[in-house]
């Protein structure tokens, strides 16, 4: 990798100041630090904001959590309450990388992560993504790539805990300039994935993601995802699906799927269709029917289809146990 | 003929390695942790190009950037890259940045040329040549006998099919490397490698130094299957930085360096037919096969050479076959010998088919097994794991199991040759008892040292932990190579020969008649000042070749989202005389492993646009994993009558086709492609729509 200064910040104001015109924050480090050994990522500067206080807190109301950025994926994994709370986070959490990946890597790391993209990642292979001009991967070997191709950069959305916290409404708080808070939806912070083949989210060089705040809702959630593999494997497909049960119906459902498009995945009119609805088989393919409207398979990723539908009937039918 | 004693207290009983503690507690030094006075870091720049001339390489920046210490080109230019990770150039210097600096500032002047990584495209003639003057496609070789056409027509039932198996690759958790000090007085190479002796007269032979001269030294490794025959590339290049820098150099390849060039398992693409008998007797068979070694049949290779051919119809006898093999060259790394080579692919077409033939039949395909399988050992084999797998109660029509999540069985078995070959070994006996017994042999991570120290104290009447083993330097008396299982039957003769020797001297000096056991320290207290030195050498009667072996396979498979998940596997494996069962099993279960990773996860993939490989790691290229292992049940059939065997590749071979069997016996259809992973299985139910 190439040489670059450390400094450690110690409040979110001074992280901002220290990361000059070329700086990145280092949280884990899980991903950052593979990009900078590929000389995809070369900053002059690492900010380490690990020891930026309050921002490895969990935070608990009746009405709402705020986990703060630094909090481990481990902890998510393990924290006694939450698996009750938010099981579909829990689930997610617990399927991210390998246990010593969880030790280290964090919420803020984990959904800002960028493209795994097996191109991205190639270190002589300088594709759209990295201000090339073409996506190899459109044409190439796209076995892990997008369902949802409209865009020019067709590599997905990774971050399992940005899945489960779409579906959980969650807010996340960014510091964005000198005492400006921005508040951002899941689907914000990946908006611009969707416009701009070199982003991978919406956060402007300079913004810290500081916590993220979940509304306690009466929901139950739940989160799958299928792998090539049993454990230590990206996602082929990941879906979260969240709402309250009342009376047998189901109300404010929220179905996301990851890994096939380059954002987290949602669609109002399958949210819309759930609504009052009995949670059964039915319905739940009604509602897979609609999310997947519209999906234009590639060469090699057609496959994803069945697994995308098979996970939003299972974890919405979770949702009844 | 010398025999082996039929009384043991160690030969044969489940002893633990004498070096676990070493690496457990990270003592037990390998190639990666010399640190010889001076040591310097190399590093290797390799082809942006999968093909391409190179028209100049520049180093005078590298050689003038701080800490560098020496620079190399590893050919002259102009010269022709042939496949992208070729080797260019190499640096050696004091840190790990000055090399990784130093490589970015060569500059590498070229003209990029058309090239082709796919078999499939590779074929065809408008294809771009990997070699100007050779077709990529060589002219298949053909193998006939009976008349096939004729027999196919007589047969009651004739199956047809398409298999493929992928480029594999090695991917040994040690990575290729060495840490070598060339001076004046010569050269020494702590190297990880499973042929010290190979990677010594590599090393000579290719810089041009007298083997008198060239010490190589491998104490641990991590892990081979074929790949670390010679010093390679890399090995040479470490050499001639040492010289330049006159410091030693370590070399140890990246993991990304490691799907380039330093082998791989070849593919194959076999279209098969296999006809039957209403009896259910094989009758006439057909393949026609094609794989890739990459550039060319190529790299250092022993127990089998590193060609795409596949030995078929593998275990089976059929009176009537045709077969033609070819071979097809891609802009890729060569292969070499990679853990049984040609057998997997080999059981995964020829198991499959069998198994479709019995379909056919309306068979239970064990007992089409059983009824053409021409080995007794293997037959009895399969009779004993059916009973422990629980084959009947488990065995249904294919697809008949109920559900979206059904479980399915399959079995098959395999062949390997292995045997002994000419390895010396000498003891140093000392007078206060200690015994000390030196083999240029290396310990590939199956338990050398181990296997030593039981084979000496079981016949010294000694305990394991008596013995003091050293291995793993070409200062030793020689053996040879570690490689198609033929380790275990090559040095334990010659350790058996010594003790024979050692026990004969030992009483003639002490006047002891019986020197074993309790005897010993009084026997060896009587040589006085002077050690006794005494040697052997490998004997004919102790070792022989020719190992079977068959594995069972529960799955479960998904149908709806495609992902298999293997339940339990049962492998029942012949060997001979086994020397340690516990180091046997432990060879059982890796192999194993690896044979997972080859029905389910593992394969090499090129991109066409760019030539590059893009699974250079391990989360894209995908092994076995701790989450993905299943219960594994190892019986060792025990036949000492045969002598000492190795099965560290005959236990691979089967793993994927029984998979694969139990895959299709859960579905009712065949995913006739490896990897089989969950988007092949989908695909393989009619559940992927074609993509237009």
């Amino acid at each position: 990798m190439k040489a670059f200064q450390f400094v450690t910040a110690t409040s979110p104001e001074r992280a901002r100041d220290l990361l000059g015109n070329n700086g990145r924050f280092l949280g884990g480090g899980i991903d950052l630090l593979g990009e900078m050994k590929e000389y995809i990522a070369q900053p002059d500067t690492l900010v380490d904001v690990k020891a930026v206080p309050d921002l490895h807190r969990i935070d608990q109301t009746d009405k709402s959590w705020s986990i703060g950025a630094n909090v481990t994926v481990a902890e998510l994994e393990d924290h006694p309450d939450l698996k009750s709370v938010f099981p579909g986070l829990q689930q997610a959490a617990a399927e991210v990388g390998s246990r010593q990946i969880r030790n280290v890597a964090t919420l803020g790391g984990n959904l800002a992560q960028h493209s795994r993209c097996w191109y991205y990642r190639q270190r002589d292979v300088h594709c759209l993504k990295k201000g090339g001009d073409m996506c190899y991967a459109r044409h190439g070997d796209n076995r892990y790539h997008s369902l949802f191709t409209g865009t020019t950069c067709i590599s997905p959305v990774v971050s399992n805990l940005a899945i489960a916290l779409a579906a959980l409404n969650a807010a996340v708080v960014v510091q964005r300039g000198p005492n400006n808070l921005a508040r951002m939806s899941i689907a914000d912070l990946y908006a611009r994935a969707w416009e701009n083949p070199i982003s991978q989210n919406s956060l402007d060089p300079g913004d810290l993601i500081l916590r993220v705040e979940l509304p306690v809702q009466n929901r139950r959630s739940a989160y799958l995802q299928v792998s090539d593999k049993s454990a230590f494997d990206w996602a082929l497909v990941s879906c979260a699906s969240a709402g309250g049960i009342q009376g047998g119906k189901l109300h404010q459902a929220r179905v996301v799927l990851g890994a096939i498009a380059n954002v987290p995945y949602q669609v109002q009119a399958a949210n819309q269709f759930l609504e009052g609805k009995t949670l059964d088989e039915d319905n739940a393919n009604k509602a897979a029917d609609l999310m997947l409207q519209g999906a234009e398979p590639l060469s090699d990723n057609a496959y994803k289809l069945p697994i995308a539908r098979a996970l939003i009937r299972r974890t919405l039918l979770q949702l009844k146990a | 003929m010398p025999s082996w004693p039929e009384k043991h207290t160690y030969i044969g009983a489940h002893t633990r390695r004498i070096d676990g503690p070493a690496k457990v507690s990270g003592t037990a030094r390998y190639t990666s942790d010399v640190q010889p006075s001076g040591w310097l870091y190399g590093m290797i720049l390799r082809s942006k190009w999968p093909k391409a001339t190179i028209t100049s390489i520049n180093l005078e920046k590298a050689r003038k950037l701080p800490g560098i210490k020496a620079a190399i080109l590893v050919r002259d230019c102009p010269r022709t890259v042939r496949y992208y990770g070729e080797e260019l150039a190499a640096v050696a210097g004091t840190s790990k940045q000055a090399c990784l600096d130093a490589l970015r500032s060569i500059e590498v002047e070229a003209r990029p040329l058309p090239f082709v990584v796919h078999e499939e495209d590779a074929k065809d003639e408008g294809s771009p040549r990997v070699w100007d003057k050779v077709a990529n496609l060589s002219k298949p070789r053909l193998d006939e006998h009976g008349d096939v056409d004729k027999a196919f027509a007589e047969c009651a039932a004739v199956v047809e099919g398409f298999f493929t198996t992928p480029v594999q690759i090695h991917n040994c958790l040690e990575t290729h490397g060495n840490t070598i000090s060339w001076t004046e007085e010569g050269l020494t190479a702590w190297s990880s490698t499973q042929g010290i002796t190979s990677v010594r007269d590599g090393l000579a032979g290719n810089l041009d130094v007298p083997q008198s001269q060239v010490r190589v030294i491998s104490e641990y490794m991590g892990g081979g299957f074929g790949s670390k025959f010679g010093p390679g590339v890399e090995g040479a290049v470490a050499a001639r930085l040492s010289k330049e820098a006159k410091a030693p150099v370590k070399l140890m390849l990246p993991r990304f360096d490691e799907a380039l060039a330093v082998g791989n398992r070849p593919s194959s693409f076999q279209q098969l037919k296999l006809g039957a008998t209403a009896e259910g007797k094989l009758h006439a068979f057909q393949m026609d096969n094609y794989g890739t070694a990459g550039i060319g049949s190529g790299g250092v290779t022993e127990g089998g050479g590193g060609g795409a051919e596949i030995r078929m119809p593998y275990i089976y006898h059929v009176p009537n076959i045709r077969v033609r093999q070819s071979g097809v060259n891609v802009d890729a790394g060569s292969a070499r010998a990679f853990r049984a080579p040609g057998h997997p692919p080999a059981s995964f077409g020829m198991e499959s088919i069998m198994d479709e033939l019995a379909v056919k039949l309306n068979l239970d395909p064990l007992e089409l097994r059983l009824r053409n399988d021409p080995s007794e050992v293997r037959r009895k084999e399969y009779r004993l794991g059916a009973e422990r797998f629980g084959w009947t109660e488990k065995y249904r029509k294919p697809g008949s199991s109920p559900g979206p999540i059904k479980t399915g069985v399959g079995c098959a078995g395999a062949t390997w040759g292995g045997g002994g070959h000419g390895t010396h070994a000498e003891a140093q006996i000392n007078p206060d008892s200690s015994i000390e017994f030196r083999c240029g042999t290396q310990d590939l991570g199956t338990g050398t040292y181990t296997l030593i120290a039981v084979v000496a104290a079981d016949l010294l009447g000694l305990k394991p932990e008596q013995i003091t083993v050293r291995i793993g330097d070409t200062r030793y008396p020689p053996s040879g190579g570690s490689g198609g299982s033929t380790t275990a039957a090559s040095v334990s003769p010659a350790i058996y020969d010594v003790c024979m020797n050692a026990l004969q001297q030992l009483q003639e000096r002490s006047s002891i008649t019986d020197a074993r056991g309790p005897n010993w320290a009084a026997a060896c207290k009587k040589l006085g000042v002077e050690p006794l030195i005494v040697s052997g050498r490998w004997q004919r009667g102790l070792s022989s070749s020719g190992a079977g072996g068959v594995q069972f396979a529960e799955v479960r498979v998904d149908t709806e989202t495609g992902f298999v998940k293997v339940k339990k596997i049962t492998c029942i494996q012949d060997g001979g005389m086994f020397v340690n069962e516990l180091t046997a099993e432990s060879q059982v279960n890796g192999g194993i492993l690896m044979g997972m990773g080859y029905a389910l996860y593992e394969g090499r993939v090129m991109d066409r646009t760019s030539g590059v490989v893009l699974n250079p790691n391990f989360e894209t290229y995908k092994l076995t994993g701790l989450a993905d292992t299943p219960e594994i049940d190892v019986v060792l059939l025990d036949m000492p009558e045969r002598g000492v065997i190795g099965i560290g590749e005959p236990v691979t071979i089967p793993t994927a086709a029984a998979i694969a069997n139990a895959v299709a016996n859960a579905l009712g259809v065949r995913v006739s492609s490896l990897p089989i992973t969950p988007a092949k299985v989908l695909a393989a139910l009619g559940k992927v729509k074609p993509v237009a």
